[in-house]
């Protein structure tokens, strides 16, 4: 990729900021600038919900016995945040940035399908509420985990409808807005931009899409059988009808191995195109990085069963799925040593999304070290269920994910706001997210190889050390994030003027547009070349 | 695939795509479902567990590495 010269001339002097005001500009907007923004803004009320709910869990578990919740209302927590935070916090952030960035990193005026992406949002926060509006339906939210396994899926109460519900809807919306992505890159890129001239962003979501594609309708179609299983008298996973509960793990990790890599392929994309711009150096290696995705997106598909080994198994099957595990670690090495190589001998600066992506970098390797310690059938037997696997995902998803996406937000906000944000306000988040994700997520390594069981609200004695630790560490991290709100409501109320291109070292197209970028960008195509 | 500036074709092509996506979409939800009823539910839903992996491979593969197409 590296740098795009194109003509300047071209697609924006033009372009004019005409547009609805009001609420309605909202409701009826097929931008993709205002949708991008809804999705993001939608993304952080979710991720403050469910960030509740991870602070209600950790202060029941601060000391051993029940101190403020039912274990029944734990589970629910634990099976509400889990959901929360995938669908409701970070798969809709990833489609936020890519409404934002996709059309004006690839010279495209909007989305292929403007209606659709407006549809595709406004079903999000019906789903959303259906999820957080279980708590209070007859016998409460569903309990039975992220997972939603059979048998105590089909056997808990109205709450369970709900939430199968809210899957399919945000199951629609997540094809949705997949297929407006891929149509939107495939047939709506500026002349000259190739498919290997595209920037590292793009690239992983077009892949993401496809996985997208892919698996969701395994979710929805294997929820849809649960739903026919509580209510119409199959037996799919019901095993007292004779169906199969373990059919229904299978089918779901199917799914859920590649929703994995769903959510962290766009955060790969971000710290690629954050990196060389404060490494001041194109990226190293774009061709094999590219390669390494489609690796990693291809092999998500053949790895699923290593969530299922206690499950039982032939040996076959365990050392297959173990060895195919394992392989993942060739691709996503790949990408790690290419962002380390992009910063050897760069003329780095330390701004804050620098810091994020330098913190992911650090993370991630780490939540994918512990990734592939499970991936070792008898070490994952042990440890399966306990909370060296809450750590390890924990690792992956918020030090990967998420932090990915705090660095997209620092990195694009002068573009999206035409401001600059307050950087002692944003070296503060990073920092205190920093040290107090670790203080949380760390000891669960030690709590998890000492034995002590997920999803408990309730523990032996000798783990209270650690667990107090990670409670502390988590309201430490909770208090952190609205950091993130302070320094993003202070960017758009007083931050000073940002110019076109803040960052010396960024070359895609959207730093060829005015900051901030206009309603409409790029009506006249520009040529890359 | 290729992108074209002009609008009607443009739409053209954009709707063809998405149909194409959507079918597959709707054919995985279907599978799913309809696998449990074949005389052989292991053998129709590792099918479709073989089609979904090659649905991607094709996808993502007749992309990856295009240098020359715009």
């Amino acid at each position: 990729m590296s740098s795009i010269p194109h003509d300047h001339a071209a697609g924006h002097e033009h372009a004019h900021e005409h547009h609805p005001g009001g609420i309605m500009r909202w409701i009826m907007t097929t931008n993709h600038k205002d949708i991008g923004t809804l999705y993001l803004w939608f993304s952080f009320i979710m991720f403050i919900a469910g960030g509740s709910m991870a602070m209600l869990i950790r202060a029941e578990l601060f000391q051993p016995g029940l101190q403020l919740v039912e274990p029944e209302f734990f589970n629910q927590l634990n099976t509400v945040h889990g959901l929360i935070m995938i669908f409701g916090a970070i798969m809709p952030a990833a489609v936020g940035f890519a409404n934002w960035q996709v059309p004006m990193m690839i010279g495209a005026p909007d989305m292929a399908f403007g209606r659709l992406n407006n549809w595709s949002f406004w079903l999000l926060p019906f789903a959303g509420l259906l999820l957080l509006g279980s708590f209070l339906s007859p016998g409460g939210a569903p309990s039975a985990g992220w997972t939603l396994y059979p048998p105590l899926s089909v056997q808990t109460g109205m709450g369970m409808d709900m939430t199968i519900f809210a899957v399919h809807i945000m199951g629609a919306s997540s094809i949705m807005g997949s297929i407006n992505i891929i149509t939107t890159i495939l047939n709506m890129r500026a002349p000259g931009m190739t498919l290997m001239k595209m920037p590292l962003f793009v690239w992983t979501w077009l892949i993401t899409a496809y996985l997208l594609i892919a698996v969701m309708p395994v979710l929805a179609g294997s929820v849809t059988m649960l739903l026919t299983d509580r209510h119409f008298g199959t037996s799919f996973f019901n095993a007292a009808g004779g169906g199969d509960p373990v059919l229904f793990q299978h089918v779901f990790w199917f799914f859920g191995h590649p929703e994995v890599y769903i959510m962290i392929l766009p955060a790969f994309g971000i710290v690629s195109t954050v990196i060389p711009a404060f490494a001041r150096k194109p990226l190293f290696g774009y061709a094999s990085m590219v390669y390494a995705t489609a690796s990693i997106a291809i092999l998500s598909f053949l790895v699923w069963a290593h969530h299922m080994f206690t499950v039982g198994m032939p040996a076959a099957g365990q050392l297959f799925f173990m060895y195919a595990t394992m392989l993942i670690a060739v691709p996503t090495g790949v990408k790690v040593f290419n962002w380390l190589a992009t910063m050897w001998k760069g003329s780095m600066t330390f701004e804050t999304p620098m810091l994020f992506a330098i913190g992911f970098i650090f993370l991630f390797t780490m939540g994918g070290f512990t990734g592939l310690v499970l991936a070792i059938v008898p070490v994952d037997i042990s440890l399966h269920d306990t909370y060296y696997v809450v750590a390890h995902f924990h690792y992956v998803l918020v030090a990967g994910s998420l932090f990915a996406f705090f660095a997209g937000i620092y990195y694009w906000l002068p573009k999206w706001t035409g401001r600059m944000y307050d950087e002692t306000l944003g070296k503060w988040h990073f920092w205190l997210s920093f040290i107090f994700f670790n203080v949380t997520f760390f000891p669960m390594h030690f709590l998890g190889l000492a034995g002590m069981p997920r999803r408990v609200p309730d523990y032996a004695t000798q783990f209270t050390d650690w667990n107090v630790v990670a409670s502390i560490g988590a309201f430490g991290f909770g208090l952190s994030q609205f950091l993130l709100l302070v320094a993003v409501l202070k960017t758009i109320r007083s931050g000073a003027p940002a110019p076109a291109r803040p960052w010396d070292g960024a070359d895609t197209l959207e730093w060829t547009l005015p900051s901030p970028a206009p309603y409409h960008t790029f009506e006249t195509p520009p040529v890359v070349k | 695939m290729q992108p074209d500036i002009g609008m009607r074709p443009r739409r053209a092509a954009n709707l063809r795509t998405a149909t194409i996506l959507l079918s597959i979409a709707a054919v995985f939800f279907g599978g799913i479902i309809v696998a449990q009823y074949s005389d052989a539910p292991e053998v129709a839903i590792g099918v479709l567990g073989l089609a979904v992996l090659g649905f991607l491979v094709i996808s993502i593969g007749r992309n990856v590495g295009r240098r020359g197409r715009r």
